[in-house]
């Protein structure tokens, strides 16, 4: 029988990084290193 | 230099120890219907901290317990990132425009017909000399490791194609290359040339059928070019670096659903759905309601997830990706106009064939935002300049609704251009409000119901940390 998944109280996560934005709403590189 | 200092706990514009939420310096959080059957969120705007609560646990968390002490912890670090991402970015990417000609129509284009229709390319010598400014630009600007991007756009880039691909294979070693096109000119030769040299590609396509597609995106006898795309698309297949932009109007938007169905079929890598601007009048004919334009939209995301579930494939909608990441990890988040201020200007730049300088694309054609040129002025001068100092100054905290918005660094308030042209000034909104509003809902439920992966690309999260996790803590 497949598990209940238990539903936490509290949902609260943040990861970082080195900011790189560069796109606007008229081109798209999101993250495909095509180098 | 924004209003993150007053919530950031321990803060000293009042002598209180920010001991309670929503009171003294206490941090403000605000609660939000998110649409979830168990869960809420609680935001701290400016720090752009989000918590899900389960309903009936909201007011507990309001205490001095667990959720405040953990915040606290962390809200100098959060206030800290989101000021650097705000304010302390540099630029890294330029769009270029080798011609000011389009072979195309399309009824909600935001570069003037009279430019397209008769404008002029700029010559090859005068293209390199001018990757040659960027190039020692960004050699004295940028860190080693960091390599500048340089995408062509238009107007359409290809008609200037000999003079952009021989700029490309000159200076690969220096830019990161991309070409955004209508791809009525991406033949064999040209899909073989730049994906060789690893150019990432952007082509437009608005309706998985020509009868649809062509309704907006035509040429200038009015035939549309559905059919040239879809050879394109098939000629990109396999590589990796590719991905289409549909513009969302009221004549394509009964079909959001179905195009996600014609590009997971076609195997396209990311695309993007991005809701209209409306920066020129002529595009506004086209301009959605907000409803009936998330109706659509959030449809369009769930059968992205659908397919996710029946083939393991994802295809990520990049605008919304965008948004979050904004959420989960402010710093990573690659489109630039979901915050504000927005890249215009700081992270980017645009230039026109003649070296004319703008904040962004969307400025092109507004005469009103050029400054500068970049073969007889300074760049650092330009970006310091009124026209550029207008886009880069706009805030959220200066708009109203937004500065009491509990999103409002999750949408930004865009466009600068819309809102000045449309709306009649920068402490305007754009042309859209709830589109973005029932976004970040819908990412706070992706979120609540663990499904974060299925909407981003393989490998989101490399080289991240995680700086907080409340069941970690």
């Amino acid at each position: 029988m497949k598990e209940k998944k238990v539903k936490k109280d509290v949902i609260a996560y943040r990861k970082g990084c080195k900011a790189k934005g560069t796109g606007l709403s008229h081109y798209i590189l999101m993250n495909r290193k095509v180098k | 230099m924004t209003g993150t200092k007053n919530n950031v706990i321990n803060g000293t514009a009042a002598p209180s120890r920010g001991r309670f939420v929503n009171t003294g310096n206490g941090p403000t959080f605000q609660a939000i219907d998110i649409g979830h059957p168990e869960y809420v969120a609680m935001i701290e705007p400016d720090t752009a901290f989000w918590s899900l609560i389960q309903r009936e646990s909201r007011t507990a968390c309001l205490s001095e317990g667990g959720l405040l002490k953990s915040y606290a912890k962390k809200s100098k670090q959060f206030a800290k990132e989101m000021n650097s991402l705000r304010f302390g970015l540099k630029p890294s990417a330029v769009y270029f425009n080798p011609t000011e000609q389009c072979n195309m129509n399309c009824t909600y284009c935001y570069i003037p017909e009279k430019m397209r229709r008769h404008g002029e390319h700029m010559p090859e010598k005068k293209l390199f000399a001018a990757l040659d400014i960027l190039k020692r630009y960004f050699h004295k600007t940028l860190p080693k490791d960091s390599m500048p991007q340089i995408i062509f756009h238009g107007a359409e880039p290809l008609l200037n194609r000999e003079a952009v691909f021989a700029g490309i294979k000159e200076y690969e070693d220096d830019f990161l290359f991309g070409v955004q096109t209508n791809a009525t000119l991406l033949d064999d030769k040209a899909v073989e040339f730049l994906t060789s040299h690893h150019v990432s590609i952007g082509i437009s396509l608005d309706a998985p059928a020509a009868r649809i597609a062509d309704r907006t995106r035509k040429n200038w006898d009015g035939q549309g070019i559905f059919n040239k795309v879809v050879a394109a698309m098939e000629r990109l297949e396999g590589y990796e670096g590719w991905s289409v932009i549909c513009t969302v109007t009221s004549a394509n938007l009964r079909h959001l659903s179905k195009l996600v169905d014609f590009f997971h079929e076609k195997e396209v890598p990311t695309c993007l759905m991005n809701i209209l601007r409306c920066t020129l009048p002529s595009s506004r004919s086209l301009k959605p309601g907000d409803a009936e334009a998330v109706r659509y939209f959030l449809a369009a995301l769930d059968r992205t997830y659908e397919l996710y579930e029946q083939t393991g494939r994802r295809l990520p909608v990049g605008n919304f990706a965008n948004i979050l990441l904004a959420i989960i990890a402010p710093a990573a988040r690659r489109l630039m106009c979901d915050i504000s201020p927005c890249g215009g200007g700081r992270c980017f730049f645009a230039l026109d064939p003649n070296g004319g300088m703008f904040p962004c694309s969307e400025f092109i054609g507004l005469d009103h935002f050029q400054s500068g040129n970049l073969f007889t002025d300074d760049i650092p001068t330009v970006l310091q300049s009124e026209p550029f100092r207008l886009v880069t100054d706009r805030k959220v905290e200066d708009i109203e609704p937004c500065r009491h918005c509990a999103i409002r660094h999750f949408c930004g308030a865009p466009c600068p251009a819309e809102a000045y042209e449309m709306n009649g000034g920068m402490n305007k909104t754009g042309a859209f409000c709830e589109f973005y509003e029932e976004q970040v809902r819908y990412a706070f439920r992706v979120i609540a119901d663990g499904k974060v992966d299925a909407y981003l690309w393989d490998g989101w999260d490399k080289g991240m940390k995680t700086t907080f996790n409340i069941n970690k803590d």
